[in-house]
């Protein structure tokens, strides 16, 4: 095997070990508000997310596209650049999923693979229309109209059944959460799992194993579903307690309107191919919808930490990506370089599941 | 704040937001007023008229089949694109 094909293959590991995190990350938020409100176990909430996570990343290709073409400049990307950006990625995903904090996956994806671009070819490696009109501008607007279509759905869920028996009225939006849910699992796999597609297409594409321009090959579609829908399965307790019961305490007609809100902004912004955050377009519905009950009932304390770590997200990435390719260099332009450093992650990535597992929070 | 208007492709972000809310807050409406009908058929059914009956039953059915028509129509849309 030559050493390019090597490195491709580190590659396409490494993205689909994201894309791994990412499920094990994000998917959290989509099952928090389910569990939360008792529409569902935990288990059953998780599971249903894993299979819904899985068939959503066959929905739709846009995302894919966006992260393949409009972020950086294929021509001068290589394997080993993606590499180090999803290197940044995973380090800043598994070391806020560490302490608890619901950052963005995507967010450090794009920022780990702007990054080691910038360090290793400069601003002309950076498509900064693409990153500014398609990443960050969508990334700012998605969670306020979240907010937005949280709160007023709320209220018009109060306002037409606010006079009836509490009991049924529960009963009834539990019903609805187990739909709204489905479709937030759905919106998270056909956003997320893309972003993984498109990252294994440019490195395809650097690889000169795909035509520029072509969109995934089936067998990439299906492995990032697979990875997605793996991590998924895999839980992430720490984040559900932070997304479910310590932003705010919600009602059944809450976690609908939440997650109805939450999947109607994905699924929108994933027809027009804009790589957004679950995480943040939950957060904000879910505050949109426990501020128009009662401001007072959103911790906006948990809720600043969660803007702090999101506002960190995109430079941080980018720093670990840039110190990352920094480091592989050091090796040369081999595969020395990327091996030694995945070689490392996996090492370090298995302490932290370790030491994590040893204490373990309740669902 | 130009360079940025120019970079970024308002009309697609305006139809997401448009759709978003169109949706988010359409289902929940519809879905409300499918409660809303059924909670008032099941705790009055006794003595309701045949009219209300009829009426509460449809407005039941009416939401939660408009519910799943928009949830239908959406996946239409993002697996035609």
């Amino acid at each position: 095997m030559a050493e390019a094909d090597v490195i491709l293959v580190i590659v396409v590991g490494t993205a689909l070990a994201f894309d791994f995190t990412n499920g094990f990350h994000d998917t959290a938020n989509v099952v928090a508000t389910s569990i939360s409100t008792r529409a569902m176990s935990p288990r059953i909430a998780v599971t249903y997310a894993a299979i819904l996570n899985f068939a959503g990343a066959f929905i739709s290709l846009e995302v894919a596209a966006t992260v393949a073409k409009d972020v950086v400049v294929g021509d001068v990307i290589t394997p080993t650049i993606v590499f180090a950006g999803l290197i940044g990625a995973i380090a800043w995903n598994l070391a806020t999923w560490y302490f608890g904090l619901p950052s963005s996956s995507s967010h450090a994806l794009i920022g780990g693979v702007v990054g080691s671009a910038l360090a290793a070819v400069g601003t002309e490696a950076v498509l900064s229309d693409g990153v500014i009109g398609k990443v960050l501008v969508p990334a700012l607007i998605a969670p306020v109209v979240a907010f937005m279509v949280g709160g007023i759905a709320i209220v018009v869920c109060y306002r037409i059944v606010g006079r009836q028996r509490p009991g049924p009225v529960t009963r009834g939006f539990r019903l609805g959460q187990v739909v709204s849910g489905g479709m937030l699992a759905l919106a998270h796999g056909t956003n997320d799992a893309q972003k993984t597609m498109g990252v294994i297409a440019l490195a395809l594409i650097a690889n000169g194993s795909l035509e520029s321009g072509a969109d995934p090959p089936f067998w990439v579609i299906v492995s990032a579903a697979t990875a997605i829908a793996l991590g998924t399965y895999s839980g992430g307790w720490r984040i559900i307690k932070t997304m479910g019961t310590r932003i705010i305490k919600m009602d059944a007609a809450q976690g609908f309107s939440a997650q109805g809100a939450g999947s109607a902004v994905i699924l929108a912004s994933s027809h027009f191919g804009y790589p957004l955050s679950t995480t943040h377009v939950i957060s904000g519905a879910v505050m949109g919808a426990g501020a128009a009950k009662r401001v007072s009932a959103v911790r906006w304390g948990v809720a600043g930490n969660m803007i702090v770590a999101w506002i960190l997200t995109f430079p941080m990435a980018a720093a670990i990506g840039a110190l990352t390719y920094g480091v592989t260099q050091i090796f040369g332009d081999g595969a020395a370089g990327p091996v030694l450093i995945a070689t490392a992650g996996i090492i370090l990535s298995a302490l932290a599941f370790m030491r994590r597992a040893r204490t373990p929070v309740p669902a | 704040m130009s360079l940025v208007a120019q970079i970024v492709d308002w009309s697609a972000l305006g139809q997401t937001v448009i759709a978003a809310v169109l949706a988010g807050v359409g289902i929940a409406f519809a879905f409300s007023l499918g409660i809303l009908g059924a909670t008032r058929l099941s705790d009055s059914s006794r003595e309701l008229g045949l009219f209300a009956t009829v009426g509460y039953g449809t407005l039941a059915v009416a939401g939660m089949l408009a519910s799943v028509a928009a949830i239908v129509f959406g996946i239409i849309v993002m697996t035609s694109s």
